[in-house]
């Protein structure tokens, strides 16, 4: 089976600034999550695969295809979906979203018929006759989403698409790509900042730091891949028992970290490690253990570790509650 | 999102090259939809109504009182349906096309390059070649709208309006002149005004420029040739024949422009101008084609 896209020894230069540096990588069809910090070099990699940016050296195939040889033939099969430009100011919702099918070839009374649907279906009926510029920041997101799908391309290219948009807009804008990526005609490479909504996406993930790929795979073998941490309470007579105990955990390969209170314990396990290994040393140093709670590994936490944000190393118990912001920024 | 409608279309999809048109058609619709362009067509009308009128009038008195018709036409020799006639007329029409053309650069495509339109176009299945075809289609046809497709209908009446086979059959030199001062207008202004909004997108220093080159340069053109003119050479002579007049692109089309319509429309002072003014014209070509590939290939690969 052709992959989806093949990146060897890729390399961009913008002037003197390194976009992209000797980035090799391949992904098949599915739902893929393009990952990073801004300037990472995520809209950069997409306008490659678009064929947008012609890239300074390295060989970049979609579909089996050349993006410098056969960038037209291939946008055919793409919708891209930029993330601050790409509406045309004067034009309304109809015109804007018929001639984005009219330049991937469409004929222009399925084009038209086509933007009627799409329309009302991403919910902007009412609105399709206003004019681009009076449209709100979601409005435009779903307009521009319209445009790219209008072709029914097999492959989108949507750059930070939850950008700028408010809670609901961003949770429909997600409910719709979510359905999208399940179907299995379709591919989707899905550029954002925000890491929950690639887990809520896609399946596999691609990790950028300054214009490298940090880590890339499906999501399940990147979680898995980590060491894991987990939360420990237990009972003791003493002190010394619990100190023994903690000793004990560290000969074993385990990195722990103290809680505020006696009997608490963070420790990051090697990933051979087995759950009855705590039991096991416990029994040994006379503790009972009386909570033993993994700590739930997610993107952010994969993602702020690889980047070298943070160390899997264990912190104190007090600051463990998981925050809620989901963003990469430190 | 259906996908059941993909079928429908993938059979028939239309080659690349015909975006084109929709890349025209959109760029027009934008100029349609803003009413100053409307005054400034309805001014090019007006010019346009005028001349018709005229050349129906003479040619009804040429054929009622034929006497005040033949002194009307020695006193009105550009009414006379020659090339001349067209070739003037389109002059005429040039000034409203040039204040047209500096107000709709921006509308045509300096919106593309300003806001992001430019990434909309790029980003489907086009490449830089359509969519510089499509907008440069898109200039060429509103300046055809304002002086070769006047000039065409003048021509069909005043043949109507005379011995129609003799008239037709004698001048269809005046059909070619049209069609070729036509495409040279549509093709040099078109480029030239899309070379300027690539790289100046926003109206006001557009018509600045736009106001340089086409008033500013004509009359430095003339001081100049009136400062180094020879001793010996009169002020008139000096301001009909001089190379410094070449710096008025509107003149030296005008020049290249009568030549089409036949040596017979080319003023003598004009015929020692004609290989500068094509030179002239050629140059602006050329320099206006690259400055705009160079900035839309770098507004692409640093969008």
């Amino acid at each position: 089976m052709t992959p989806l896209f093949e990146i060897e020894s890729l390399t961009h230069r913008y002037g003197s600034v390194l976009a992209l540096d000797d980035l090799s990588l391949s992904a098949e069809s599915g739902a893929i999550g393009l990952v990073g910090q801004n300037g990472a070099g995520k809209s950069t990699l997409i306008k490659i695969l678009l064929g947008l940016v012609r890239h300074t050296a390295g060989t970049v195939r979609v579909y089996g295809s050349d993006v410098t040889r056969n960038g037209v033939g291939l946008r055919g099969r793409i919708g891209y979906m930029p993330e601050r430009e790409g509406v045309v100011p004067g034009l309304n919702g109809i015109e804007y979203v018929a001639l984005s099918g009219e330049l991937n070839g469409m004929p222009r009374k399925q084009s038209l018929r086509r933007a009627h649907e799409l329309l009302s279906q991403l919910g902007l009926e009412e609105a399709r006759y206003r004019r681009l510029e009076n449209y709100s920041a979601g409005m435009q997101q779903r307009i521009k989403l319209a445009a790219t799908l209008v072709h029914d391309p097999d492959l989108l290219l949507l750059d930070e698409p939850t950008s700028g948009l408010d809670p609901d807009g961003r949770a429909a804008m997600l409910a719709l790509l979510q359905s999208l990526a399940k179907r299995s005609d379709k591919s989707l490479v899905f550029s954002t900042h925000l890491l929950g909504d690639i887990e809520r996406v896609c399946r596999q993930a691609i990790i950028l730091e300054n214009g490298t790929v940090v880590a890339s795979g499906a999501l399940d073998s990147l979680l898995a891949g980590q060491p894991h941490a987990f939360l420990l309470q237990w009972k003791s007579d003493n002190d010394a028992i619990s100190g023994e105990f903690l000793a004990a955990l560290q000969r074993s390969g385990a990195e722990v970290a103290s809680g505020d209170e006696l009997g608490q314990a963070r420790a990051v396990v090697p990933e051979q490690w087995a759950t009855q290994q705590f039991f096991q040393l416990a029994r040994e140093c006379g503790v009972t253990l009386t909570d033993l709670e993994p700590e739930e590994m997610d993107l952010r936490t994969v993602y702020r570790r690889l980047v070298g944000m943070e160390t899997a190393a264990p912190l104190p118990v007090i600051g463990l509650a998981k925050r809620d912001e989901s963003g990469v920024a430190p | 999102m259906s996908a059941g409608l993909r079928d429908d279309w993938k059979e028939h999809q239309r080659a690349a090259w015909l975006a084109c048109w929709p890349i025209a058609r959109t760029a027009l619709l934008l100029v349609f939809r803003r009413k100053l362009f409307w005054l400034l067509l309805g001014i090019a009308l007006l010019t346009f109504m005028f001349m018709f009128g005229a050349i129906y009038l003479l040619a009804e008195l040429k054929a009622q009182q034929p006497g005040i018709g033949r002194m009307l036409s020695r006193m009105l020799p550009d009414l006379d349906g020659s090339g001349r006639t067209f070739l003037n007329f389109m002059l005429a029409q040039g000034t409203v096309t040039m204040i047209l053309l500096a107000f709709a650069g921006s509308v045509l495509a300096g919106n593309d390059h300003r806001r992001g339109g430019l990434t909309f176009y790029l980003s489907r299945r086009i490449n830089v070649l359509y969519y510089s075809v499509g907008k440069l289609l898109a200039i060429g046809l509103l300046v055809s709208l304002t002086t070769t497709l006047p000039a065409l209908i003048l021509y069909l009446e005043q043949g109507l309006l005379v011995d129609t086979t003799e008239y037709f059959r004698e001048n269809y030199n005046i059909l070619f002149g049209i069609l070729g001062y036509g495409v040279l207008l549509s093709l040099t202004i078109g480029l030239l005004l899309f070379a300027l909004v690539s790289w100046m997108p926003r109206p006001v220093p557009l018509v600045m420029t736009w106001g340089c080159l086409f008033v500013f340069l004509p009359i430095l053109g003339r001081i100049l040739s009136f400062v180094f003119r020879d001793r010996e050479e009169s002020i008139r002579e000096a301001l009909e024949g001089s190379h410094w007049l070449l710096l008025n692109l509107w003149r030296d089309l005008y020049i290249l422009g009568a030549r089409c319509f036949g040596e017979e429309s080319l003023r003598r002072s004009d015929e020692d101008l004609l290989t500068g003014a094509a030179v002239v014209v050629a140059t602006v070509c050329v320099l206006s084609f690259v400055a705009m590939v160079v900035r839309i290939r770098q507004l692409q690969h640093h969008s």
